[in-house]
């Protein structure tokens, strides 16, 4: 059975048009998100590591080696089924640094250009000729199923396809940070593709080919020497090789990496990941060999790799050889596009920006996007070049399966990252040097010269990988302990090490706000790049444009710096960052953060168990004391930094703990800045009752505070100064009210004596003086008796308000207690004052709720209301309407007095409660009413309240508003109108 | 760093699992997927395994 180029060339165009489609639709928002974004796609798109290498070649594989056609997909699952271990740990580093590939990783760990340069060479190295197989393995599946046509046309197609796909769909807008879901959900698609493929060719295999499971046991039987190869243990050590061979690749081949850490949207995926791929491994492994015996047993005369796409030719069926077919496409299409994009990040970072770097005048993401699409043409069109020149098409192979091998040379110093920090560049260049130099001399150079330099020793290849990883590791340890760790070094190493909680503390930025970070970026980006960057940086963040936080601007620097490594690479932008953006003070090395420790500790906090669990919880318990506590706490850090601002604190100063937290005291607002600073400068550990102005309302505050000293133990470096406030304003407030109410006391006993002590003699006077106007017939003389009886009336009067204030003031209940009608008595006590011929032309307005009843004593309340309708009608216009009004509200009686006057001007309002105090002309008052008002009020457990409407343009006069219980005619308090009626 | 009891548990039945299991996997007489049934013995476990490993956000 042959094939026309044209049906597989339409059946290759129209899978990548769909391959186009998918993405296009993914990324114009065709397909849901809840769909594009699902882990499942993250998963299948994992799948991308299962290249022809797993398509094809398993076949052949499995006739060589048995069940060790499988040590690449339990490596690979191993590395996936620990992801707790490796994969979740890197994935951390990564997201938070902005690292995309390996050589970003070991160029931010080991600090050191060369280290990504050394890197990337070697992955090139390790991964074009991959690339090469790729084409040549669609080229000669082609060339399998049309003999006659020309594999190059199809490859050349083929490659110009996959180059535009990869421009289109994996370097988006240049800026280096975007997910690309369009991509992804492509090779997801892929991966669905191919693993569909290998099954129903697997269901193919067994049931044409053989029957039936039990028809091909049955037949395996009858091929003893097959079935001992297949069940024989390979070779000492060969499993064990490819097994940590394909362990490494999870890390250190380009495209897996790409996939697992670049285009993550959420650690959950990984952890789905973790037993969902290998899964995926299982089920695309096991085809395999029915595919291979069904091939053995037809007598296949096609070699052993291409089976997948013969199986259909030699048991005739056209439908599995285009399924065959598609499967292997997909594979070698989805890993083409990812590897070069995952090298030409890296070809950009390592090998290009280190030695060219765009004009601050240019747009550096225009550049930086051309170049990336540069790069990926130049790397399909080197992998083409390296599968077309070759003669021999087996060498291409060859050096395929043995390039791959250098990756795992970065064994070692992954591992050392994240569990070894004493390891340093030296050892890193040194063991990473001599390996590849090992594996090159050895493995490379026999199969590209075909001279062997081991020719007169037996050593085999899996010999030479063992050789060349010991030697890496012994000489990374040694020179690594021999030698001295940068500082800068240290502090990386420190970061991606798991099991260190020690952090360099550094402060002072030369920058002080994110306009100043712009204007230092300006020089080396230009302005355009540098306002993004900050901005983009500033929203990651959620912070304010206008933050000057010291925490927070280290916090935008260290995020400038991991986008400007998404951007350019870890190397540049930590050069970029530290020249322009430089630290001024650098604390000793143990010194900590505390919100860095605490926001680490929250982090991992549901992976804490025993011990570690109990101290955490701890931990929150006293923080969340401290965080309750009805006092104020503010504790300081270096140089007067807050590092912790309660809830009480919060409440009194209304500044919330998130604006203050990472401040310096002079950054908070007035007045609490200077208070809590110049109380932290003073000696005093205690100043009571200072007073601060909040808001217009004066404020009592007493503070203390207790000095944490530096301790002499080496780990713990923890300084400061712990203060605490003590908000007294409401007692301040009681005391004063308290005073007055002793004042008043005091006054009414004053009173009823003086009242007592005259009251007797002027009794006598008036008697007295009567006694004269009724016996003498001196005109003159009944006159002066007159005015003297009219003069002691008077002072009786003012003698009779005196003893009527000292009884009010008197706390015994000795009043009647009824229930009174609030508009009943307002009626009577204008009634009364309507008596008064001599007063103004005043309007009185009542608008009182009907029905509305207190608990008290009418005549008292009675007092009360034509006291302070005297008093309206004193300060009021002829002509001015007086309202007395009265409403409910939440069971209470609001009762309001409101003149249209002018008003009690501020400068008196606390005093007008004070007895004697009047603003009358003297002998037109005693300056006893409102005070008696008072009194009374607070007897009826009311209370007053003076609301001088000045403000009020429409009116313009004082309203009193007086508070009452509200009750019903049985004398029971109610809660709301309805009952009240 | 912190390894999670369930990591250690998967780490340790794998382990044994592999140790036990390979007599019976070569067996001459034994059908040709046994790998593949300890294979998704294994994956069944991890699954179960990571099922409770955290969702610390990053």
């Amino acid at each position: 059975m042959t094939f026309e180029l044209s049906s597989l060339f339409i059946l290759g165009l129209a899978y990548m048009a769909m391959l186009f489609v998918i993405a296009l639709a993914t990324d114009r928002g065709w397909i849901p998100q809840r769909i594009v974004r699902h882990p499942v796609v993250y998963v299948l798109a994992l799948g991308v590591f299962a290249s022809v290498w797993s398509y094809y070649a398993a076949t052949a594989n499995a006739f060589r080696d048995g069940f060790g056609y499988l040590a690449p997909f339990i490596g690979i699952s191993l590395a996936f089924l620990f992801s707790p271990l490796m994969l979740r740990p890197i994935l951390e580093i990564t997201k938070s640094y902005q690292l995309s590939s390996l050589a970003d990783l070991l160029a931010f760990r080991y600090r050191s250009p060369v280290a990504g340069t050394i890197t990337t060479l070697v992955l090139l190295m390790g991964v074009i000729p991959l690339l090469s197989l790729q084409i040549q393995a669609v080229a000669n599946s082609v060339a399998l199923l049309a003999p006659d046509t020309s594999q190059t046309t199809l490859a050349i197609v083929f490659c110009s396809l996959i180059t535009l796909f990869a421009i289109f769909f994996g370097t988006g807008r240049g800026a280096g940070r975007e997910k690309h879901e369009g991509l992804v959900m492509a090779i997801a698609f892929d991966s669905v593709v191919k693993l569909l493929a290998l099954l129903t060719l697997g269901l193919f295999a067994i049931y044409r080919g053989f029957g039936g499971f039990a028809e091909v046991d049955a037949w395996l039987q009858t091929q003893p020497e097959l079935l001992a190869s297949i069940k024989e243990p390979d070779a000492p050590g060969s499993f064990h090789v490819t097994a940590l061979l394909f362990f490494t690749a999870a890390v250190a081949s380009p495209h897996m990496f790409y996939m697992i850490f670049n285009e993550n949207n959420d650690p959950k995926a990984l952890t789905l990941a973790s037993w969902a791929l290998p899964l995926y491994f299982l089920l695309l492994s096991a085809p395999v060999l029915p595919i291979l015996w069904a091939g053995l047993k037809i007598g296949s005369t096609a070699p052993l790799e291409f089976y997948p796409v013969s199986l259909g030719v030699d048991y005739g069926s056209e439908l599995m050889t285009l399924i065959g077919f598609l499967g292997g496409l997909s594979a070698a299409s989805g890993l083409i596009i990812v590897i070069t994009l995952a090298l030409s990040n890296m070809c950009l970072n390592h090998l290009i920006l280190p030695v060219y770097q765009p004009s601050a005048r240019n747009d550096i993401y225009r550049w930086l996007l051309w170049k990336r699409r540069a790069l990926i043409t130049a790397l399909i069109w080197i992998g083409f070049i390296f599968y077309y020149l070759p003669e021999d098409k087996l060498s291409v192979r060859a050096i395929g399966n043995v390039s791959y091998i250098a990756s795992l040379q970065f064994l070692p110093s992954i591992i050392a990252l994240l569990y070894w920090p004493r390891g340093n560049k030296k050892g890193f260049l040194a063991g990473l040097g001599v390996g590849v130099l090992i594996w090159f001399a050895f493995l490379m150079l026999p199969v590209l010269t075909g001279t062997n330099l081991l020719a007169f020793s037996d050593v085999n290849t899996r010999e030479i990988i063992a050789g060349s990883l010991v030697t890496n590791v012994i000489l990374f340890v040694a020179i690594s302990l021999w030698t001295r760790t940068s500082a800068e070094e240290r502090a990386s190493a420190d970061i991606c090490a798991l099991d260190t909680i020690r952090r360099r503390n550094r402060t002072g930025l030369v920058a002080r706000s994110p306009e100043e970070f712009i204007e230092k970026l300006t020089k080396p980006l230009g302005e355009r790049t540098a306002t993004r960057e900050v901005l983009q940086a500033l929203r990651d963040l959620k912070i304010d444009k206008q933050e000057k936080r010291p925490y927070a601007l280290r916090l935008l620097r260290g995020r400038l710096e991991a986008n400007l490594s998404g951007l350019l690479g870890p190397s540049i932008a930590h050069d970029l960052i530290d020249r322009f953006l430089p630290y001024t003070i650098e604390s000793e090395t143990g010194a900590t953060d505390v919100d860095v420790i605490e926001s680490r500790i929250e982090a991992y906090r549901s992976n804490l168990s025993g011990m570690a669990e109990d101290l955490d919880n701890l931990r929150r318990y006293h923080r969340q004391v401290l965080l309750e506590l009805p006092l104020g706490v503010c504790s300081l850090g270096e140089q007067n930094q807050i590092v912790m601002w309660n809830n009480a604190m919060a409440k009194l100063t209304g500044i919330s703990s998130q604006e203050v937290v990472g401040a310096q005291l002079k950054d908070i607002e007035e007045p609490w800045g200077s208070l809590i600073a110049d109380f932290t400068s003073a000696e005093a550990a205690h100043a009571h009752k200072r007073v601060v102005q909040v808001k217009n309302k004066r404020r009592f505050i007493s503070l203390h505070k207790a000095i944490i000293e530096k301790s002499a133990a080496h780990k713990i470096k923890q300084d400061g100064i712990v203060i605490l406030l003590e908000d007294l304003t409401e007692t301040e407030l009681l005391e004063e009210e308290l005073t007055h109410s002793e004042r008043l006391a005091s006054i009414g006993r004053l009173a009823a004596g003086v009242a007592h002590e005259i009251g007797n003699p002027i009794t006598g006077i008036a008697c007295l003086a009567q006694n004269i106007r009724d016996e003498t017939n001196n005109d003159e003389l009944r006159s002066m008796a007159r005015q003297i009886i009219e003069q002691t009336d008077r002072t009786s009067r003012i003698v009779q308000s005196l003893v009527n204030f000292a009884h009010s003031g008197s706390n015994k209940v000795d009043h009647t207690s009824e229930v009174v009608s609030i508009e009943e008595c307002v009626n009577e006590a204008i009634a009364l004052i309507s008596l008064d011929k001599r007063r103004k032309d005043i309007h009185y307005r009542i608008a009182c709720k009907p029905g509305l009843k207190i608990l008290g004593d009418s005549q008292r309340l009675l007092q009360v209301l034509v006291n302070l309708i005297n008093n309206a009608h004193d300060a009021s216009p002829a002509g001015s309407t007086i309202t007395i009004s009265s409403k409910l509200v939440s069971g209470s009686v609001q009762l309001a007095v409101t003149d249209e006057g002018t008003g009690i001007p501020e400068s008196i309002r606390d005093r007008i409660f004070d007895p004697f105090f009047t603003t009358k002309e003297p002998g037109e008052g005693t300056g006893l009413g409102l005070s008696l008002v008072y009194s009374i009020v607070e007897n009826l457990n009311g209370h007053i309240d003076i609301i001088s409407a000045s403000s009020r343009r429409e009116n313009p006069g004082t309203r009193v508003i007086l508070t009452f219980p509200c009750y019903d005619d049985a004398g029971l308090p109610v809660e709301n109108f309805a009952k009240a009626l | 760093m912190y390894i999670s009891r369930s990591i250690l548990l998967l780490l340790m039945f794998s382990y044994l699992l592999f140790l036990t299991s390979v007599d019976w996997v070569s067996q001459p007489q034994g059908a040709w997927y046994r790998p593949f049934i300890v294979g998704l013995l294994v994956i069944l476990i991890a699954a179960l395994c990571h099922r409770e490993q955290n969702s610390d956000d990053l």
